[in-house]
């Protein structure tokens, strides 16, 4: 039985194995569900970031830097999350630069081993009347990229798994567009300029977003990376929170807003906006994570990349899957884009846990 | 010994007071202040706020007035980043307040510089600081520059995704003791280990100490790369600087 098999077998007879009062819903339903913090029949497993390893690409015969710029390539490595790893939703969008490739920043798109970037150092913004909006900006090859590899996995995997897009937020574009520094120190010296830049370039995230949306993505992940690494909860308070109240109120989709780095002091904010569910990294524990949103967001994380998917085995990927259910949170995942050296058996061994955590919760639930 | 009542500056005894928390340096910076002149004060806590414009102000004045440049970078300008780089390593400022007072302490270095050149002062030493091949990016390098500028060392940025060649270049041309190597990415980290493996074939390896950091880079990986140190943030970076230029000289 090949791996794609294996994993829809296991989804399939999970259901029947683990009754509870949820009757058995598809991953889509599944993912869904958690975002609007429904019940469930399991806790779904997702990455709205990015799944892609070198493996997967030999896998799936579709490589980087190709499958970040042709659709098929895209949308035929992006489904391997479902078909090879048995998680619940696919995530083509495997970088964050294909709105800043298509803005005009110059870029270094890599080889197989490794990631796109934006060459921030050559900025192309000095200040915000310099963002423009081209009006061909939906038809640039690495956005339409993007909405074909959507339609593409809809057609093919729609009713089932949950295609989740993912449009940047207006705080991450200023890195790309600005430079990290200027940016940064704009935002110190210049409040009301740093507003108008947000402004201008939160008309970017709505415009991607929604024409991910009519492309058929079912929720979108919205990386805005006010992270603790670089700013205050303060900060993320003063420029971003009604910001993203109202990328909530213009996008109609569940939105994943992700953060890397320490969190914690700007998740009762990140609470307040709406959005239906925060990606968290491991720098943040479950528990300290739970207390902060007080139920107020669903949760997506946070298994550690570099120090236990990348480099240590299953039995240290389980302890962290278990930790996280343990404490109830709601989807369970990577806790960003995984290394892309990542070992398959790592992976695989978040669903596992999953499911066998649940199975034996089942089984103690008919004991009593 | 010192107590905090014997400095003059006011906003400075409540930067220790509030901010600092660790015993030894709350008790190095009341030495180093008490006996800083007032001036120096002053200048310590322009570069606390990042007003550039009044380190420059004052930076100037304290020259003119014939006070040693040494003594304005140590006891002002490298005094006052020592507080910055406190503060930052326990989130009280965060990187858009570090970066405007690395600004400011650069307004200051702008009139040091040219005269500590001048008169043949040696630095403490200096470092060369890149990030790997295949890896744009910059911020983490950058903060430690800040940090290592502050204190006191001289750096060249050799800037981002550096081959293992420019990074030998650079050692040699600049006749470095020290390197810093950066990276951001899980997928660039073993470029660390290639260049440290390309200092071996050309021979230099025991000519230079490597000291490696960046998000995904832990000691273990450093220690399996054959790094000579590891630094988990800017601070920790001045410290294993400090630390492997001592057992360089041993």
């Amino acid at each position: 039985m090949c791996r794609a098999e294996s994993a829809r077998w296991e989804v399939s007879t999970i259901s029947k194995e683990f009754p509870s009062s949820v009757p058995p819903m598809t991953s889509r339903e599944r993912v869904l569900a958690a975002l609007a913090r429904q019940p469930v029949d399991r806790t779904p497993v997702a990455n709205p970031t990015s799944l892609a390893t070198v493996e997967l690409m030999d896998l799936a015969d579709a490589f980087f830097p190709d499958a970040n710029r042709e659709p098929e390539l895209m949308a035929r490595l992006a489904a391997t999350s479902y078909t090879e790893l048995g998680f619940d939703s696919i995530m083509p969008v495997f970088s964050i630069v294909q709105e800043s490739s298509a803005l005009g920043c110059k870029m270094q798109w890599e080889q197989k081993d490794n990631w796109p970037t934006v060459r921030m150092d050559e900025p192309i913004w000095e200040e915000p009347e310099n963002i423009v909006i081209p009006d061909d900006f939906l038809d640039h090859r690495d956005i339409t990229c993007v909405l074909e590899a959507i339609q593409l996995l809809k057609r093919q995997f729609g009713d089932d798994v949950a295609i989740i897009g993912k449009t940047m937020g207006p705080w991450t574009l200023g890195y790309h567009g600005f430079g990290v520094e200027p940016f940064l120190l704009m935002s110190l010296d210049d409040p009301a300029k740093t507003r108008d830049a947000l402004d201008r370039m939160k008309e970017i995230s709505v415009a991607f977003g929604v024409a991910q949306i009519e492309a058929g993505a079912d929720a979108l992940t919205f990386p805005d990376h006010a992270t603790g690494d670089l700013v205050s909860g303060d900060y993320y308070d003063r420029y971003l929170k009604d910001l993203h109240i109202e990328m909530v109120e213009r996008i109609p989709a569940p939105l994943i807003l992700h953060i890397c780095g320490r969190t914690v002091d700007r998740m009762g904010f990140i609470a307040e906006t709406g959005m239906a569910a925060f990606h968290y990294d491991s720098k943040n524990s479950p528990e300290e994570s739970m207390e902060a949103v007080n139920g107020e967001i669903a949760l997506v994380g946070n298994i550690n990349n570099p120090e236990t998917l990348f480099s240590k085995g299953p039995a240290e990927v389980r302890e962290e899957v278990l930790r996280n259910l343990e404490v109830g949170v709601q989807l369970i995942g990577p806790e960003c884009a995984i290394p892309l050296q990542t070992p398959i058996e790592n992976l695989l061994e978040i669903p596992k846990t999953v499911r066998t955590w649940h199975a034996e919760r089942a089984v103690s639930r008919t004991r009593h | 010994m010192a107590t905090i009542s014997d400095i003059h500056n006011a906003t400075l005894r409540d930067e220790i007071e509030e901010f600092l928390e660790r015993p030894e340096e709350i008790e190095r910076n009341i030495e180093l202040f008490s006996r800083a002149r007032l001036l120096m004060q002053d200048i310590a806590v322009a570069v606390i706020e990042g007003d550039d414009g009044q380190v420059d102000r004052l930076t100037r004045g304290a020259l003119d007035q014939g006070i040693e440049a040494l003594e304005v970078m140590d006891d002002g300008l490298i005094a006052g980043m020592g507080i910055v780089g406190i503060k930052f390593r326990e989130n009280f400022l965060f990187v858009p307040e570090v970066l405007a007072c690395a600004r400011a302490m650069k307004a200051g270095m702008a009139h040091i510089e040219p005269i500590l050149m001048e008169s043949g002062v040696k630095p403490i030493g200096t470092v060369i600081m890149g990030t790997v091949k295949g890896d744009l990016h910059d911020i983490g390098k950058n903060l430690c520059i800040m940090m290592l500028r502050g204190a006191g060392f001289v750096v060249v940025d050799i800037g981002v995704d550096r081959s293992p060649d420019e990074f030998i270049d650079a050692v040699e041309e600049q006749g470095a003791r020290l390197l810093g190597m950066s990276a951001l990415l899980t997928t660039t980290m073993p470029n660390m280990g290639t260049t440290i493996e390309a200092f071996i074939d050309a021979g230099l390896r025991d000519d230079v100490q490597i000291m490696v950091g960046g998000a995904p880079v832990t000691q273990e990986f450093a220690d399996d790369m054959g790094a000579d140190g590891y630094g988990k943030d800017a601070l920790d970076c001045v410290a294993l600087a400090k630390q492997l230029l001592t057992d360089d000289r041993v």
